[in-house]
């Protein structure tokens, strides 16, 4: 018994003392770390905004979005943080976006990308790709962004995340208004759209009959074929049995299916004109 | 020399060459490995260690008497474990850049069986004065063959000594030099690794170290 009170203690001491001196180091760091962080962080927004005042945080889900204004209260350009999902893990990145949406920026500020493969994320001729796109471009794999070989996934999801990314800033903060489609209203014919899916671009075409969707094919993709027949024809079916687009996509190819749905609303968008 | 300072003296070298941890023991093979990609990355690493040896070594020493037998690997890691998380967190705040390449490495150095090994056989039994030697010792030791093993590998797999950072990285073998990614790469390390214990296992058989 007194020697299990004597071990007890014996490690209860140890395990003090050394909260204890961590408590204080930690004391003396953090604030060296937050203000580092912070100071690289402003250095970042000084390249891509000079001479901006001030900014604003605005936080929707997971992504954060800072407002950049200059002396005068103009807005001068959006800094966001966000993550893509990477080969390794995440990859935090900020974007930096013009006053008219254009991409000024890319800055990758974590990742695990395996190095000399996945880390081309991080150079200079992979980023300037996006340098002047907008919510405008399509930024997607194969299409006006090169991918990697080797890093394919690395690639794409950046690729993926940026176009995600700039649809949030474009719709949240530029005034993008988004087309509501009514299937209903849409005259009869054979409409012709496309949207990005993992891959590529995905082309799809829609036939519509008395203010219903009859048929939706897939024209062309680039996705892994053993990976979009989850997604195809599912959606479509899921599409025309419900006659709207919010089905759930949630398959073993969720892009390659969000793909489809967006290139089908896409399609009918065109048709409303 | 007095009796003493040789009794120091060979605390001290028999961790660097005759008992080196990783070219003799084998000890602590993940953190050589994982982060001997770089030459500063390997350096850095190795002085991480060494402080973290250093220090519980000392602290371990001095405590060898009160410390039970039954509960001295749990207060061992406990201790390792704090100075691990201190200089986790002083490297954050001081060498970022370090920090940034170690990575998950620095959490790791808990587990480093060259620490560990060295308490346990050595910083719990012996006197202050010589834990310290005993720990410099071996802490060089790992340094030496962190770098040594990183140069292999920075060498044939990046062509460069001293980067990653474009600043200080000297390009060995000129712009159209294709370096040999493998070594780059996790199964470089083991290939660089085994080349080098064969080397380094033949001139200790040689020259009768």
């Amino acid at each position: 018994m007194r020697d299990i009170i004597r071990l007890s203690l014996t490690l209860a001491l140890v395990g003090i003392l050394s909260a204890g001196l961590l408590t204080v180091v930690h004391g003396i760091t953090e604030p060296i770390i937050a203000e580092r962080q912070e100071e690289e962080y402003r250095q970042a927004l000084e390249s891509y905004f000079p001479g901006f005042a001030s900014f604003e945080t605005e936080e929707i889900e997971d992504d954060r979005f800072d407002l950049i204004y200059d002396g005068d209260g103009n807005l001068k350009g959006i800094m966001s943080t966000s993550v893509a999902m990477g080969y390794e893990g995440d990859i935090v990145y900020n974007l930096a976006v013009d006053a008219e949406g254009n991409i000024v920026g890319l800055r990758v500020v974590a990742h695990s990308e395996t190095p000399g493969i996945g880390d081309v994320i991080t150079t200079e001729s992979f980023k300037e790709q996006f340098y002047g796109k907008s919510f405008d471009d399509p930024i997607t794999a194969n299409e006006d962004i090169d991918i990697v070989s080797g890093a394919t996934v690395s690639t794409v999801a950046i690729t993926n995340s940026v176009r995600r990314v700039i649809g949030v800033i474009g719709e949240e903060f530029m005034g993008l208004e988004t087309i509501e489609v009514d299937i209903t209203r849409v005259p009869d014919g054979v409409y012709e759209g496309s949207a990005p899916g993992l891959m590529g671009p995905i082309v799809v075409s829609v036939e519509v009959r008395g203010g219903e969707i009859v048929d939706i094919e897939v024209l062309e993709h680039e996705e892994t074929p053993t990976y979009f027949i989850e997604a195809y024809p599912l959606i479509p079916d899921l599409i025309i049995e419900n006659q709207h687009f919010d089905v759930d996509t949630k398959t073993g190819a969720t892009v390659s299916a969000e793909g489809i749905v967006n290139a089908v609303e896409d399609a009918l968008a065109g048709a409303m004109e | 020399m007095s009796k003493e300072t040789s009794l120091y003296l060979k605390d001290f070298t028999r961790g660097i060459l005759k008992e080196n941890p990783v070219f003799v023991a084998l000890l602590g093979m993940c953190p050589l490995l994982g982060v001997t990609g770089f030459i500063v990355n390997g350096f850095g690493m190795g002085m991480a260690a060494m402080a973290v040896l250093v220090a519980s070594s000392l602290v371990v020493s001095l405590l060898r008497n009160y410390i039970p037998p039954q509960v001295r690997i749990p207060c061992f890691i406990a201790i390792i474990a704090t100075f691990v998380t201190v200089i986790d967190m002083v490297l954050q705040a001081f060498q970022p850049v370090l920090y940034e390449a170690l990575g998950v490495f620095v959490p790791l150095i808990v587990a480093n069986c060259v620490i560990l090994g060295r308490l346990e056989a050595f910083s719990s039994k012996k006197p202050v004065a010589r834990s310290f030697f005993d720990a410099v010792g071996a802490g060089i030791g790992f340094t030496l063959a962190l770098v040594l093993l990183a140069a292999v590998r920075e060498i044939v797999g990046h062509g460069t000594i001293l980067g990653p950072d474009p600043e200080s990285a000297i390009h060995l073998f000129g712009p159209n030099f294709e370096p040999m990614a493998l070594f780059a790469l996790p199964p470089g390390a083991f290939i660089a690794l085994g080349l080098l214990l064969a080397v380094v296992n033949m001139l200790m058989k040689r020259f009768n170290i």
